[in-house]
């Protein structure tokens, strides 16, 4: 099956600004898949190339198969939503529905209209007046509604409190399951992905820090826990990710590629998302070339 | 497309008809008034024409003059109200990124709304164009001025190359700053500074003007200045319909030689169209350049030509860098 998003060393420079760096991907078709990574690590950057709204410096990127925004076709095939959820503010909620009907082939009216009344949006209403939850719940409907097989949203739920948040993420579920559509949906904030994904992309620094399956990732990802120097050198078959040392003992955040960890060290423990991602944030924040190092991270207490 | 457009644009649409059905009532009004004056003055026997002339400046020069101005200005207003946001609104609002993401492609979404708002800017200024240009058909012909700077780019098929050039500048502005208010104020200062140089600058040398010697006479010159060294310089030059680029020539004698303060006052001096014809006896000349006056429709597809040009260039620059996205 052909890959939802495929990406090859793509790169993207503002300016002097490097914006997206070396990001090869390749996201299989049916997933959820969550882009997560702080503030300006180049998630937007990441999601406009998918959508076409710009084109790559370096790289190649492929959205089902094709170019994004290479022609009607493909783009009736993704629906984007970008980040703040634009909408006209001078035309009403039912504008936007005919808008969406005019512009798309594929537009599946009976689901919107139920979405609308659903969520409660009146449609003579102008869309400009309505709260940031409605607005996204609009722009949501505006996406689902052309019938796409991959849906992009660019932090949708960053602007939103935490009812709407959850009232969106609700909603963008329900499709998920109703339409059998691709996902694929950004965030700074882990916690808004962790329930609903089950792909995860981490990316900081512009480069990808990790990628795949949630379960893959869960599965292959430890932590050590042992007395300072019993783990100097770490043991073979695992890349270190985070190190901690105090006084008397050293903790690792490991990554098994050899899938035999857990036999050859039975102490090994399993790490929450959360954690994982954040070891992984950690690394990328520190300065270049000292990612593997074990003394650089090293914590006095 | 097309509904998306008319439904964004039917209010600027809606204005621009009221203003249309104001403007054009007054212009009928005025055309019919002009008509009734040039039977009374000038299509009567006997009826000097001269006088005709003083009657038709004093009532009429004014509202033409400024009607005629708004003929030129209203393309520059197209372009800023219509032209600049055009996609300098959905720059700054962000709802480029809702519409490019509708199964349409740029080029198409690009195509329609500049092509349907285009359109409305062309017909809007040239039904301006084509009722002030019946309404002073009358005038016009009476003083033979309709190449003159002022009137020429109100006549006629001139404003329909500025309002097309108007509205795709103002796209192209706002595609540059994607912002509206400064993509306005950038294009309506364009604009107007295209406007002063186009008739100083660039429209005078269009074609080679004609060059000549011509004899001086009471009637195409409207009188004389002598300055203190005592050289005789002509004031304002009139062919009958052309386009006189010499401001006021210098007068020469029979011989070609400049004639002096002397010669001039070898007429003694007695009411002033007596005066006049007594200098006129005396064989003085002055050179001119002009554009004569079967010119004038090549100099007015030359115009539209230009600006029709000019716009063609802005429109493939937007229609080469749109699809590429905002980067």
């Amino acid at each position: 099956m052909t890959p939802v998003l495929r990406t090859d060393a793509l790169g993207k420079r503002y300016g002097r600004r490097q914006a997206l760096t070396d990001v090869t991907l390749s996201v299989p078709a049916g997933r959820v898949v969550g882009l997560v990574g702080p503030n300006g690590a180049g998630k937007s950057t990441l999601l406009n190339l998918a959508s076409g709204m710009i084109a790559p410096t370096t790289g190649t990127i492929e959205v089902l198969g094709s170019r994004p925004a290479a022609n009607p076709a493909q783009l009736a095939r993704v629906g984007f939503v970008a980040q703040d959820t634009p909408v006209y503010p001078g035309l009403s909620v039912g504008d936007h529905l005919r808008l969406g009907a005019r512009l798309n082939p594929g537009w599946d009216d009976g689901l919107a209209q139920q979405r609308v009344s659903q969520v409660g949006l009146d449609p003579t209403q102008k869309a400009g007046r309505l709260s940031g939850g409605q607005r996204a719940q609009l722009a949501l409907t505006l996406a689902a509604a052309k019938r796409p097989q991959l849906m992009i949203f660019d932090e949708p739920v960053a602007a939103l409190d935490p009812l709407a948040r959850r009232a969106f993420l609700q909603s963008l579920m329900e499709f998920v399951a109703e339409l059998e559509v691709s996902v694929l949906l950004s965030s700074h904030l882990l916690g808004d992905l962790e329930r609903v994904c089950d792909h995860l992309i981490v990316l900081a620094a512009s480069r990808t820090q990790l990628a795949g399956d949630v379960e893959d990732l869960l599965a292959a990802h430890y932590r050590l826990v042992a007395a300072r120097g019993d783990l100097d050198p770490p043991p073979p078959g695992i890349e270190v990710i985070q190190a901690t040392h105090t006084a008397r003992q050293t903790t690792l955040i490991v990554r098994d590629t050899t899938g035999t960890l857990p036999d050859r060290l039975p102490a090994a423990e399993h790490l929450d998302l959360e954690e994982m991602v954040l070891a992984y944030l950690g690394r990328a924040a520190e300065p270049a070339g000292t990612a593997n190092a074990v003394q650089p991270l090293e914590v006095s207490r | 497309m097309i509904w998306l457009t008319w439904r964004q644009f039917r209010g600027q649409a809606l204005v621009a008809v009221a203003v249309l059905a104001a403007l054009a009532t007054y212009l009928v009004v005025l055309g019919l008034r002009i008509r009734t004056a040039y039977e009374v003055n000038v299509d009567c026997a006997g009826c000097s024409v001269e006088a005709a002339k003083d009657v038709f400046e004093s009532a009429y020069f004014t509202p033409l003059l400024l009607t005629g101005f708004l003929v030129v200005l209203v393309p520059g207003i197209v372009g800023a109200f219509w032209g600049a946001p055009l996609l300098a609104r959905e720059f700054e609002t962000g709802t480029h990124r809702l519409v490019w993401n509708q199964s349409v492609s740029r080029t198409r979404w690009l195509a329609v709304k500049l092509g349907l708002v285009t359109l409305a800017g062309v017909i809007l200024t040239g039904a301006l164009s084509l009722l002030l240009t019946w309404a002073a058909s009358p005038y016009d012909k009476l003083f033979d001025g309709r190449f003159d700077p002022l009137l020429f780019p109100t006549r006629n098929i001139a404003p329909l190359g500025y309002a097309v050039f108007a509205v795709v500048a103002g796209v192209t502005v706002g595609l540059l700053v994607r912002r509206t208010v400064p993509a306005m104020a950038i294009l309506l200062a364009g604009f107007v500074l295209l406007q002063i140089l186009m008739p100083t600058l660039v429209r005078p040398h269009l074609q080679p003007a004609v060059t000549e010697r011509v004899a001086w006479t009471a009637a195409n010159a409207k009188g004389l200045l002598i300055n203190g060294a005592g050289e005789v310089w002509t004031e304002e030059v009139a062919v009958p319909g052309a386009w006189v680029l010499t401001s006021g020539p210098q007068m020469l004698d029979a011989a070609g030689n400049p004639a002096s303060q002397e010669q001039i006052e070898s007429c003694p001096r007695a009411e002033p169209s007596a005066h006049m014809a007594c200098i006129e006896t005396k064989g003085f000349q002055m050179t001119l350049s002009y554009q004569p006056a079967d010119r004038y429709w090549t100099f007015q597809w030359l115009e539209v030509g230009i600006y029709l040009l000019l716009a063609g260039l802005l429109a493939g620059f937007v229609f080469w860098r749109i699809p590429r996205g905002l980067n």
